[in-house]
């Protein structure tokens, strides 16, 4: 707004009439962590920042969720890992990186240096696993928030066993959480009957956040050969063909717990991080698009920059504000494939 | 320095056997490409081909491609080989040059391009055939012997090029399955001392893999210092790279993989190398496309074809 727009009535106070230009607030603070904008990069889809240091301004971005890291470094999975679906990805990784001590030496310092968030994605294969892996972080100065991953498909024993049990959801987020000297944010994953349970028991553990959704577990086979097309022969689908069913879930999830959640699956444009908000996300993931379009999450934000004017409401206005029909067919929380 | 830039089709040449050669107006990038290099193509916004497309940068030319011929000069010496700039018209460079099979929805997508139609280009990207620690070993070989299977060759020619104007004797191995795939040879032989040429079927040179002749070639008593620099199939590397073991010349592999993003945050694409980077894993697109052959573990096919 510039100051030739202002009117400024004999009270002083600022009137903007309808011709004049909205300012939105894009600002918003999700367990505790305040972010400047809702859009952030997920795990595993901007590296540790530096890789895109060259290519887009870091420092614009709401936040920076670093690919998951483990107590102790791991290999990962033989190639191929990766294979395109029809509007997706399938990705088997098999959750490779650097390990706690080395990611806190060589690359932490680098994201320090960002107004950027940083938050780190945590696994392991027992609570024992996380609470060391989220001890070791804790020693590193510039860490925002902890992302527990207890839904990542592609590992032997990784984290989804325990994300497809409340009880051990619960566990393993109560010891995460005792031993978390930041935010903890507890990622689910998409692969359950009803996502609400997990995210109570994740929520009764003491999560102050919750991310919504990791990918969901698929297959493609190659008829000519008859062999599976990603080594680990199931993988992860990701990217806009999975959208629909995590905007369902962050739905549902919205109505059931009261921490705040923030949205993610195949967010490719401002629209469809405006579906998350709509639904019930405090700020938003956005993953697979960053390997085509590494400018992709700036866009998004200046999209709902743009949106939120057009609108005259600030971002965190907007959460959650969807407009139900009168009589809707089902109850909100509940699943009906009819 | 890779960009991500949007860039236009000046030409699609459709060439033999489902091949085409791409000429795209990318003047910054193409400047910037090093021999071996490669870029990310990305097609149409609202493609359900989601991901872009990672292909060798062929050449880099001028727009007034036609005037330009073989630069060719002798008297430059081994300090000739120039690790930054892989063009001989230096700043004239305008078109960064992708030549590609169709080989499934990407590139028939591609195939469909237009003059005038535009692109998302990421490039230069990976670490190509002469960076630092590569390069030592260049200048000291005698006779440089590049070994192409297939669409291989695309990785080749810049380095062909870069060879050759710094008076390197090199020869040119390039086998396909019929004599369709056999493209680009003529772009080569301003630049080889010898071409030899294979196909399976026997349409063109040896009937039978390329690396029969090559391995006849090895055999005859080669006392010289080679330096091989292959790409191609995963089984025609693995045979390449054995024979250089066995004959004790050292070679360079220009490596393929499925790639989600070329940046070096998916790791899509790493492969297993000996030694301690990234677990046992090294990332095609950022410590490669071009490795040392003993660096790369070879037990087994894992390379998917498409």
């Amino acid at each position: 707004m510039t100051d030739n727009e202002k009117k400024t009535s004999a009270a002083g106070a600022v009137i903007q009439s309808s011709e004049e230009e909205f300012n939105p607030r894009l600002d918003v603070t999700v367990a505790g962590i305040h972010f400047q904008n809702p859009v952030l990069t997920a795990s595993g889809t901007l590296g540790y920042g530096q890789e895109f240091a060259h290519l887009i301004d870091l420092n614009q971005l709401g936040g920076i969720v670093v690919k998951g890291i483990s107590a102790e470094p791991m290999p990962g999975n033989p190639s191929p890992r990766i294979y395109e679906t029809e509007s997706g990805m399938l990705n088997a990784i098999g959750l490779q990186n650097v390990g706690a001590r080395k990611f806190l030496e060589e690359k932490l310092p680098f994201l320090r240096t960002l107004r950027t968030r940083c938050l780190v994605n945590v696994f392991g294969y027992s609570t024992e696993d996380y609470v060391r892996c989220i001890e070791i972080l804790n020693e590193g100065a510039g860490i925002d928030a902890y992302e527990l991953n207890i839904s990542c498909p592609n590992t032997r024993c990784g984290g989804m066993v325990y994300g497809n049990d409340p009880k051990l959801t619960e566990e393993v987020v109560t010891a995460s959480k005792r031993a978390a000297r930041r935010p903890l944010l507890v990622k689910l994953s998409p692969n359950v009957t009803d996502i609400t349970l997990l995210a109570r028991a994740a929520e009764n553990g003491g999560a102050d956040g919750l991310t919504l959704v990791n990918t969901f577990v698929g297959m493609a086979i190659d008829v000519e050969t008859r062999t599976p097309r990603v080594s680990n022969v199931t993988a992860g689908l990701s990217g806009p063909a999975i959208k629909p069913v995590a905007v369902r879930m962050v739905y549902q999830t919205y109505r059931a717990v009261k921490i705040p959640i923030i949205g993610i699956g195949g967010i490719a444009k401002a629209e469809d991080a405006l579906e998350y908000v709509i639904a019930g996300a405090s700020a938003v993931q956005v993953g697979t698009a960053n390997f085509y379009d590494p400018g992709a999450s700036l866009r998004i934000m200046e999209g709902i920059r743009n949106y939120c004017r057009r609108h005259r409401i600030h971002f965190a206005d907007l959460i959650g504000t969807l407009r139900l029909p009168d009589h809707p067919t089902a109850p909100a929380t509940e699943y009906s494939s009819t | 320095m890779v960009t991500d830039e949007m860039v236009t089709v000046m030409e699609n040449r459709s060439l033999t056997g489902g091949h085409f050669l791409l000429s795209l107006h990318a003047p910054r990038q193409a400047r910037s490409t090093r021999p071996g290099q490669f870029a990310m193509v990305r097609l149409l916004e609202d493609s359900s081909v989601l991901l872009r497309r990672p292909m060798s940068i062929y050449d880099v030319r001028s727009l007034n491609s036609a005037a330009e011929c073989a630069t060719r000069s002798s008297e430059d010496g081994m300090t000739g080989i120039k690790p930054r700039t892989a063009s001989s018209n230096g700043d004239r460079s305008e078109l960064i040059q992708l030549l590609y099979k169709v080989v499934g929805r990407g590139t028939q997508l591609m195939s469909e391009l237009r003059p005038g139609d535009e692109v998302s280009l990421l490039a230069p990207l990976g670490h190509g055939f002469f960076e630092e620690e590569y390069l030592e070993r260049a200048k000291q070989t005698d006779e440089v012997w590049h070994v192409a299977g297939g669409i291989g060759i695309a990785a080749l020619l810049l380095p062909a090029k870069s060879l050759a104007q710094a008076g390197i004797r090199q020869k040119l191995f390039f086998g396909g399955r019929t004599k369709e795939d056999l493209v680009g040879v003529e772009d080569f032989e301003p630049f080889m001392d010898e071409i030899v040429l294979a196909s399976e079927d026997g349409s063109r040179g040896y009937r039978g893999y390329v690396t029969r002749p090559l391995e006849k070639a090895l055999d005859s008593g080669y006392d010289k210092k080679l330096l091989l620099m292959a790409c191609g199939p995963w089984a025609m590397l693995q045979a390449t790279v054995e024979l250089a073991k066995l004959h004790g010349q050292p070679c360079l592999v220009s490596m393929e993989n499925r790639m989600g993003c070329g940046l070096g945050v998916c790791l899509g694409c790493s492969i297993r190398v000996k030694g301690e980077g990234h677990g046992s894993y090294e990332r095609v697109c950022t410590e490669g496309p071009v490795f040392w052959a003993d660096h790369v573990i070879w037990e087994k096919e894992s390379i998917p074809k498409i």
